[in-house]
């Protein structure tokens, strides 16, 4: 079998629409391997047609644990079906695909999570409850469209630069810069997340009149913004803070 | 009532394998589900209304490895619906805005617990399709991962019909019962859940670089508006 006899176009393409299950059958053992071995199962079903122990074999490696975040899956699922294809025409060891996935999902997990839920979420979330103050639906329109612009994009992008080889995966990766990206969604949040802020804070504010009433709650705004953030940081969840609120509107009814 | 309650069910299964087991496109944030359970019950600006909050409130915590956060699909499920519900014609008084988004804890945390079973559940999935696939079937791998978001999908439309219940019975049954006096009383905490979703936003992103750019944008937006309103 030559590279020729790889996978065609219809095939990956059913693989890339795959990917979007790869946590459908998310479990503590396993993970994400379920998802995997679904997503990449067209292009081993190609590969190993008429040959149905190597097939078994070939399904069974993408069964083993597997777990990284969701969106950045898609640069280890193409180049995995590229990895196949060596296997399947007899030019790399079936266990080079384990290695190959081990070694990358781990990495790129810490990526995709600081990038996609560190960075990109908060903003788009940010800014669609902004803009839905203004009109709901722009607010729904807008944090769809921040958050799926990023990500369709690198889903497609790392499909493709996986598709292309392990070393075109690697330096997408490289070239991608999802450090500086990061970064810049980070400060873009935390500009949102500040107007945010002083907006709902000067609503409060101007119900207690003049300036020395809006700067003193000025000051306990900014003081409570950072005793919140403090307290998540040390792992104190939203849910803990919000239920002794909870307990503390419940004693103001009971009076 | 019934039709809202089953469309409800859907959108809500939509919303629910969005969040983990399909396509992440964010379908499943607080704001887009609290206003279509707004629209469903009848108020898509009383539900929109506390979806923008609910949207910040939860994001400190992110969905890591096998961390699993609490269900802030959940909490917008009962928050929009209860506010569509509690609200009347001139909109949702600040005492229920406060209570409806309070209220909604419960259904985040008991959400997160469901997620936890459904993931068990579906490790044995897992276990049953390796050994299936070890037989040699490799059609195995389709029906696995058909069950899985079967799973999540059911387990998202019967917590829905629970909070939208749940939602309608505190906006029409739980919240009239308090006077317009106590509800004011209770608003008093309304300032404060605001200023949790910017904490939670600025504790995503807070680096070095950011937390100036945090505080003087709150500096500059509060002085700003409030000087407008003074002016206005």
């Amino acid at each position: 079998m030559t590279m020729s006899d790889g996978v065609p176009k219809k095939v990956r393409r059913s693989v890339w629409w795959r990917q979007f299950l790869l946590q459908g059958c998310w479990n503590y053992e396993g993970m994400q391997n379920v998802g995997f071995a679904y997503s990449i199962l067209p292009a081993l079903r190609h590969l190993y047609g008429g040959r149905p122990e190597e097939l078994t074999k070939a399904v069974k490696r993408h069964l083993e644990y597997f777990n990284t975040q969701p969106s950045m899956g898609g640069v280890i699922l193409g180049a995995s079906v590229r990895i196949e294809e060596r296997i399947a025409a007899g030019d790399a060891d079936p266990r080079a695909i384990g290695t190959f996935k081990v070694g990358l999902m781990g990495s790129l997990g810490a990526i995709g999570d600081a990038f996609f839920w560190g960075a990109l979420k908060p903003m788009a979330s940010v800014a669609g409850a902004i803009l839905a103050l203004i009109h709901p639906f722009l607010g729904i329109a807008v944090l769809l469209l921040l958050f799926n612009g990023s990500h369709l994009s690198i889903r497609s992008h790392g499909y493709a630069a996986g598709l292309a080889g392990e070393e075109s995966a690697v330096q997408y990766l490289k070239s991608a810069g999802f450090a500086s990206r990061t970064e810049d969604r980070k400060i873009i949040a935390a500009i949102l997340g500040g107007a945010w802020a002083g907006a709902v804070g000067s609503r409060t504010a101007y119900l207690f009149g003049g300036t020395t009433g809006s700067a003193g709650f000025f000051l306990v705004s900014v003081l409570t913004v950072h005793l919140l953030t403090v307290l998540f940081r040390k792992a104190v969840s939203p849910s803990e803070i919000l239920l002794f609120l909870l307990i503390i509107g419940s004693l103001i009814l009971w009076q | 009532m019934v039709w809202a309650f089953l469309l409800a069910a859907i959108l809500g299964a939509i919303a629910y394998l969005d969040r983990t087991a399909a396509f992440q496109l964010m379908l499943h944030r607080p704001l887009v589900v609290a206003t279509a359970m707004g629209a469903v019950f009848g108020n898509v600006y009383a539900g929109a209304q506390v979806g923008a909050v609910l949207e910040l409130l939860y994001l400190a915590r992110l969905p890591v490895g096998a961390s699993i956060p609490p269900d802030d699909t959940g909490a917008a499920i009962f928050a929009g619906t209860a506010s569509a519900f509690a609200s009347s014609s001139v909109g949702l008084d600040m005492g229920s805005f406060a209570a409806t988004l309070l209220l909604s804890v419960p259904c985040a945390e008991l959400g997160k617990t469901v997620d936890r079973l459904v993931r068990r559940v579906n490790g044995r999935i897992s276990a049953l399709t390796l050994e299936a696939v070890e037989r040699g079937d490799s059609q195995a791998v389709d029906h696995g991962l058909l069950a899985g978001v079967t799973l999540f999908a059911l387990a998202g439309a019967v917590l829905t019909l629970v909070y939208a219940g749940a939602g309608m019975a505190a906006g029409k049954l739980l919240l009239p019962r308090f006077g317009p006096e106590s509800r004011l009383d209770f608003a008093a905490l309304l300032p404060v859940l605001p200023l949790i979703g910017a904490a939670s936003v600025f504790s995503c992103s807070r680096t070095e670089r950011t937390a100036p750019a945090f505080y003087l944008t709150m500096t500059a937006v509060f002085a700003a508006t409030l000087f407008f309103r003074w002016m206005g």
